[in-house]
């Protein structure tokens, strides 16, 4: 899978490049608007990564020529202006998907596979991590046989971090996704922390191999490794 | 009129009035002279109507076709009927007499032969060397045969009476004029000297100088009025620029600190060395600071945005009992680590029309702190219900209460009651900014009430009805 990330701030840049390369992404940085329209129209990329506040030529800019000539290729804008007309404008300019800096790695790696999911069918749910099952449909959790009792608000959250399994989900992600609370400003951190720890409680204290992990100042993982 | 808006106010003032003026007294100048004319033609009238009867009898034939006048014959007291200009008419219309002072000239066309009126009204005529006359002409009988006698006198003492009097009124009108003028000119600009000296005064006034005020010389006229006005836009002005400025400062404060965290645990964790598990805890320390500037700052743009009223709402019908369920649903589990109890009860009818997520935020940053505040085996009673056409939800915890010094400021930004306290627990002091901010877009009102027992009671109040949304706009806008 290639993907084109079009940044102009280096560290940022790196940072992204070095991140998307570790989940076997090939990378090519652009840390200008021409020079990443160049590259998206003389190779083949399967996703772009676009700032919308570049030198020179701005993202919106890029995103537009892009799309005159025709090129449907993915692009994941990301935005440092957290302002409702500005997401307005970049998806009418033609983006999949925005991100509002500053953002959290693994959401930018989640909405990324999301991107590159599309239109193909979605790989199918594990609902077996270790000796951990679960089944989404009847909403039952068990663990070594053992029939385990979790909340409504506990299986959305184990849910969620077993369709990120291996992968880690930042507290952000999950007051969206699972709480429904979109504002950053809203303080439900707490909140979130009790939950895991009450899950935890559940499938791992009784249990030799621990399931749920916590990646300090990023969010949670679960993993069967350990 | 567009020169007019060079000229100062006192000029322009001067300028009107010395116009309205000179009109006034231009139409009564112009008036009283039309009247002294009709009034001195009236009385010359008066007097040749007297004076040809008189000369009617003087006249006598003198031979065929022609009549003399006996003038000699006159006494002492008909002398003044010398100056008149005579003219005798046929029933033919030949001169029988005419005047030889008139020379050429004559007192008109001859007159004809019938249809003419026994009396002739006054007429003015003018003669060749310029003379105005009055002519009255009449029907007369000279022994039996019918002729006409037209009888003249000079106007021009009339027409000296006339200008004498037109000319005092020329040369007396511009000298007032010029007097009321002056005086006017004078008045107004005392009268508009305390605005030059606002004026002056709000020259010096700037952004660093907002305590100055201007000069009220009488607090009861219109100048007084616009000067206090103006004080008091200075004095909002003044408040929201030092309210900016705390702003600011806190902000930055606010910023500092987590920043130190993130400088300080770098610098330190360089100087020694440790395994992996080491420097992962360090970065992991790192970005939980990181996380909280993130917050702070999502915080700060959320306020920003609301102040500058770009947050559109978004609003939708619902019951309040079930917002109120929902945001406890979410911080139930905080009350629960804390074995605190936390009832919630009210009218399940009462229906608002607003933004649910807004109101939800608004709503947990209450409950949030509720918690927080309340000790451990506390309570959280939450009551949603409606009273005098407004919904309200209530947040009643049981912890210390609010020392009635911090009272009026605990929904100030950066405002906190303890210091230590709420940033250990990592809140900025935006919370309950942000929630009084939320229910006053919807206009409504949040109040904090410690009189009712131990704890303090925070109550959101947001208007029912369909104007509900009408006010939200008036207040956001």
């Amino acid at each position: 899978m290639q993907i084109l990330v079009i940044e102009d701030e280096p560290k940022v840049g790196k940072a992204l490049q070095e991140g998307l390369q570790a989940e076997d992404y090939e990378v090519t940085l652009a840390p200008t608007g021409e020079e990443g329209f160049f590259l998206a129209s003389s190779q083949s990329f399967d996703m772009i990564v676009l700032d919308l506040l570049l030198p020179g030529r701005d993202g919106l800019e890029v995103l537009g020529a892009l799309r005159k000539k025709g090129m449907c290729i993915p692009v994941l804008v990301l935005t440092a202006k957290d302002a409702l007309e500005d997401r307005v404008a970049g998806l009418d300019a033609g983006a999949d998907d925005y991100l509002v800096k500053p953002f959290a790695f693994p959401e930018l790696s989640a909405r990324i596979r999301a991107l590159l999911r599309r239109g193909r069918p979605e790989s199918p749910e594990p609902v077996r991590v270790d000796t951990l099952e679960i089944d989404l449909h009847t909403r039952a959790v068990s663990r070594d046989g053992h029939k385990i009792d979790l909340t409504a608000r506990e299986f959305d959250l184990l849910e969620f971090l077993v369709r990120y399994k291996g992968r880690v989900v930042s507290r952000e992600m999950l007051a969206r996704e699972v709480w429904k609370e979109a504002s950053r400003a809203t303080p439900i951190d707490n909140v979130i922390d009790v939950h895991v720890a009450r899950l935890r409680r559940k499938i791992d204290d009784p249990y030799q191999r621990k399931l749920v992990h916590t990646v300090r100042g990023v969010g949670f993982t679960v993993r069967e490794d350990e | 009129m567009k020169g007019l808006d060079r000229i100062s106010i006192r000029g322009r003032l001067t300028l009107l009035y010395v116009g309205l003026l000179s009109l006034v007294l231009i139409l009564y100048a112009g008036g009283a002279s039309a009247f002294l004319l009709r009034n001195l033609r009236e009385q010359l009238d008066h007097r040749l109507n007297a004076d040809v009867e008189t000369l009617e009898g003087l006249f006598a034939w003198d031979g065929p076709g022609r009549v003399r006048p006996m003038t000699e014959n006159l006494d002492e007291d008909a002398r003044d009927l010398r100056p008149h200009l005579l003219e005798v008419w046929s029933a033919t219309s030949s001169v029988l007499y005419r005047s030889p002072q008139l020379g050429k000239d004559d007192l008109g066309p001859a007159p004809t032969p019938n249809g003419v009126p026994a009396h002739v009204g006054a007429r003015s005529i003018r003669l060749s060397d310029g003379t105005r006359v009055r002519i009255v002409g009449r029907r007369h009988s000279i022994e039996g045969i019918p002729v006409r006698i037209r009888v003249g006198l000079s106007e021009e003492p009339l027409w000296r009476e006339f200008w004498q009097m037109a000319s005092t009124l020329a040369i007396g009108l511009p000298v007032a004029l010029l007097l009321i003028g002056g005086t006017g000119y004078v008045v107004a600009r005392r009268a508009l000297r305390p605005l030059d000296a606002m004026a002056t005064r709000a020259e010096k006034i700037t952004a660093e100088k907002l305590a100055e005020r201007l000069p009220i010389a009488n607090p009861n006229d219109e100048l007084g009025h616009l000067g206090r006005v103006f004080n008091e836009t200075l004095g909002r002005l003044e408040r929201s620029f030092e309210q900016l400025r705390r702003f600011t400062a806190d902000a930055s404060h606010e910023l500092r600190t987590p920043l130190t965290a993130i400088r300080s645990v770098g610098e330190v964790s360089l100087q020694r060395t440790g395994d992996a598990d080491y420097y992962r805890d360090i970065v992991g320390s790192m970005l939980e600071e990181a996380n909280r500037l993130t917050k702070l700052v999502d915080s700060l743009l959320t306020m920003s945005r609301a102040d500058a009223g770009r947050i559109p709402l978004q609003p939708t019908e619902f019951c309040v009992l079930d917002l109120a369920m929902e945001a406890a649903s979410i911080i139930e589990v905080l009350a629960e680590e804390k074995d605190q109890t936390m009832t919630i009860d009210g009218d399940a009818q009462v229906v608002i029309r607003g933004d649910r997520l807004i109101l939800r935020q608004a709503l947990i940053n209450l409950l949030d702190n509720a918690v927080k505040y309340s000790p451990k085996g506390g309570r959280v009673e939450v009551r949603a219900g409606a009273k005098n056409g407004e919904a309200f939800v209530d947040v009643q915890d049981s912890g210390p209460g609010i020392p009635a010094k911090h009272r009026p400021h605990v929904f100030d930004r950066f405002y906190r009651v303890d210091k230590s306290r709420s940033r250990r627990e990592g809140g900025a002091g935006l919370g309950l900014s942000i929630s009084q901010w939320a229910v006053e877009a919807h206009g409504g009102s949040i109040e904090l009430d410690c009189d009712h027992g131990p704890g303090c009671r925070f109550r959101m109040r947001i208007p029912i009805g369909p104007d509900a949304n009408q006010k939200s706009r008036e207040k956001t806008s």
